[in-house]
């Protein structure tokens, strides 16, 4: 039995589910030694910025339990760069390639986007607007309903690309913040980004993360995002969404599939294991095989939830 | 380009509490290793420890003929518990080589170099001290500890450059010199010997004064930079050192051998 992977997040076709998260993945090519990248659903690379940005002091990372914190700041090598040195490559390759994009103001956001334009070779911009490790910009936007939706309405006229935006865990309510960001003009929403966590050197009584907080990421966070997934895809049914948090097996895929996301990204387990994507998708179209699935599109959003007992007085 | 593969560990040898070489199986991984290269090895199961740990690769050798990788480790946590627990075997998930490895051809039989280790940084020099005496080039060790029991590979490095060329430093005096590894290479340089390059690998105050002993001498030093890293292979930015020319270079990918100058030890 041949399984059909494809899915389709609004106008975004992609082969298969498994794709990569930004920041995790580099620009693509550092994992062209250990996985084909024309074999993954997509590529969202490292958060690109106007300028070259270094991103923040050292210590940037320290691992935690079942998952890190990361502080790294950002650093990439900036829009043009991307476009000359990467880009080309990633294209060469087949690769799937979504732009992940940063700013401090909204100016910068629009810059960027203006810059990469509506470029073939890309299939998708991701907003970044919630990394918790930058003083301006960032988070400040995911954080926001309000400030959300006048950002995303600006770069929605910048281009006729798929706008993905990636949400933030750290706002109070996540689904006023996606239904901001869709009502804007989001035609895809990829969450969850990392949450804001601390983690303490004893002997030194200081934080082990030069920023002081840093974003936990790996399968620590995993419940946490499949239920914003769930939360999400039940207040917004029609809106397409890349599930993340902690996936490491096909088995974690399968939740996020089943929790409301149409296809995946892994991250940091990138980390741990630079073949995992690759495997991934291997893997999932065996279980699907296994399992009589023959259309992947088949397990989305299929959670089957009990009614919630009201309380009982004995 | 790194490989991804799982190695059969052959043996362990413990040297005290504290101390062991592991040896694996050299796989791919050992055909391609050179002296300061790396590899990220899965220590655990599942997410104890989370994150692969990076080693230096101290030797390619061989145990009773199996082609092997010898990791010399101290146990600092979880990860250097763990892998030192392994039973003769099982498989061990290894990511490697990595790094930017120390340079070596330009080197000529006329040339002396010096190689400077503080504690656990013996290991990328005991393999660099094999590829140096293969090509009969004179190395003078200088290694430094707390005492006695953090001097490790002895004979082996005696054996290699010559017991006279090894000299001790040890803060407790209980071998060697009682003071610092930097003052006995000094001495060395103000007795007139002249250093084509020093290697170095050691901790961070280490470091600190072996750069500005070698800007007074205007030599060349090369250092293995130890940090702590998630990938290894140049994706998480985890990793990074600040550099004199005020940004941020990858340990993992731009080094871990990188020219003593190029790092702001100030900011470190």
């Amino acid at each position: 039995m041949s399984v059909d992977l494809a899915v389709k997040l609004g106008s975004l076709k992609l082969r298969n589910p498994i794709a990569t998260a930004s920041g995790t993945f580099g620009y693509g090519l550092e994992f062209a030694s250990f996985v084909n990248l024309k074999s993954l659903g997509a590529i969202s690379v490292k958060g690109l910025s106007l300028r070259p940005c270094l991103g923040n002091p050292p210590p940037r990372i320290c691992e935690t339990d079942a998952g890190m914190l990361n502080a790294i700041g950002l650093q990439n090598v900036g829009v043009e760069a991307f476009l000359s040195e990467k880009l080309p490559e990633l294209h060469r390759l087949g690769a799937t390639v979504i732009a992940n994009v940063w700013g401090d103001t909204e100016e910068d956001y629009e810059a960027v986007i203006t810059r990469l334009g509506d470029d073939p070779r890309l299939a998708a911009i991701e907003l970044n607007v919630s990394c918790p490790n930058v003083v301006k910009g960032g988070m400040v936007f995911g954080n926001d309903p309000q400030a959300l939706a006048l950002l995303v309405k600006r770069v929605r006229a910048c281009t006729r690309l798929p706008l993905i935006v990636k949400l933030s865990p750290n706002a109070g309510d996540v689904v006023a913040t996606a239904a901001a960001a869709v009502e804007a003009g989001a035609d895809i929403l990829s969450m969850i980004n990392t949450i804001v966590g601390l983690s303490i050197d004893l002997e030194k009584r200081e934080p082990k993360i030069g920023f002081t907080t840093g974003g936990l990421s790996g399968p620590a966070i995993r419940p946490i995002a499949l239920r914003m997934v769930w939360e999400v895809r039940r207040a917004l049914p029609g809106v397409p969404i890349f599930g993340m948090g902690g996936i490491e097996t096909v088995e974690n895929v399968l939740e996020f599939l089943i929790a409301g996301a149409d296809a995946i990204q892994v991250g940091t387990a990138n980390f741990r294991d630079p073949t995992v994507s690759g495997r991934l998708v291997r893997d999932l179209e065996k279980w699907c095989d296994r399992n009589g699935v023959e259309k992947v599109t088949e397990l989305t959003a299929t959670l089957k939830t009990r009614p919630r007992p009201e309380h009982r007085y004995a | 380009m790194a490989v991804n593969e799982s190695l059969r560990v052959i043996k362990t040898v413990r040297y005290d509490a504290l101390h062991y070489s592991v040896f694996l199986q050299a796989g791919r991984i050992g055909e391609k290793a050179q002296p300061g290269h790396f590899a990220m090895i899965q220590t655990g199961e599942g997410s104890r420890p989370f994150l692969r740990r990076a080693f230096s690769i101290a030797d390619v050798n061989s145990v009773s003929g199996v082609p092997c990788i010898e990791f010399v480790v101290k146990v600092v946590g979880l990860g250097t518990r763990l892998l030192g627990q392994f039973s003769e075997g099982a498989q061990v998930p290894v990511l490697g080589p990595l790094g930017v490895p120390f340079p070596l051809k330009d080197l000529s039989r006329h040339d002396r170099v010096a190689l400077v280790a503080g504690g656990i940084g013996l290991a990328p020099l005991l393999f660099l001290a094999h590829r140096l005496s293969e090509k009969h080039i004179q190395a003078d060790l200088f290694y430094g500890g707390r005492n006695e029991v953090d001097i490790l590979k002895r004979p082996e490095f005696e054996r290699l450059l010559g017991a006279p060329r090894c000299r001790y430093a040890t803060d407790d005096g209980s071998l060697g010199r009682k003071g610092r590894v930097t003052d006995l290479l000094e001495k060395s340089i103000e007795s007139g010997v002249v250093y084509r390059r020093v290697y170095a690998c050691g901790p961070v105050p280490m470091f600190k004064t072996l750069s500005a002993l070698l800007d007074a001498a205007r030599l060349e030093g090369i250092f293995a930079l130890e940090s702590e890293m998630a990938c290894g292979f140049g994706v998480c930015l985890g990793c990074v050192a600040p550099t004199i020319d005020g940004r941020f270079a990858t340990v993992c990918s731009e080094g871990p051998c990188l020219p003593h100058t190029v790092i702001d030890w100030e900011k470190m």
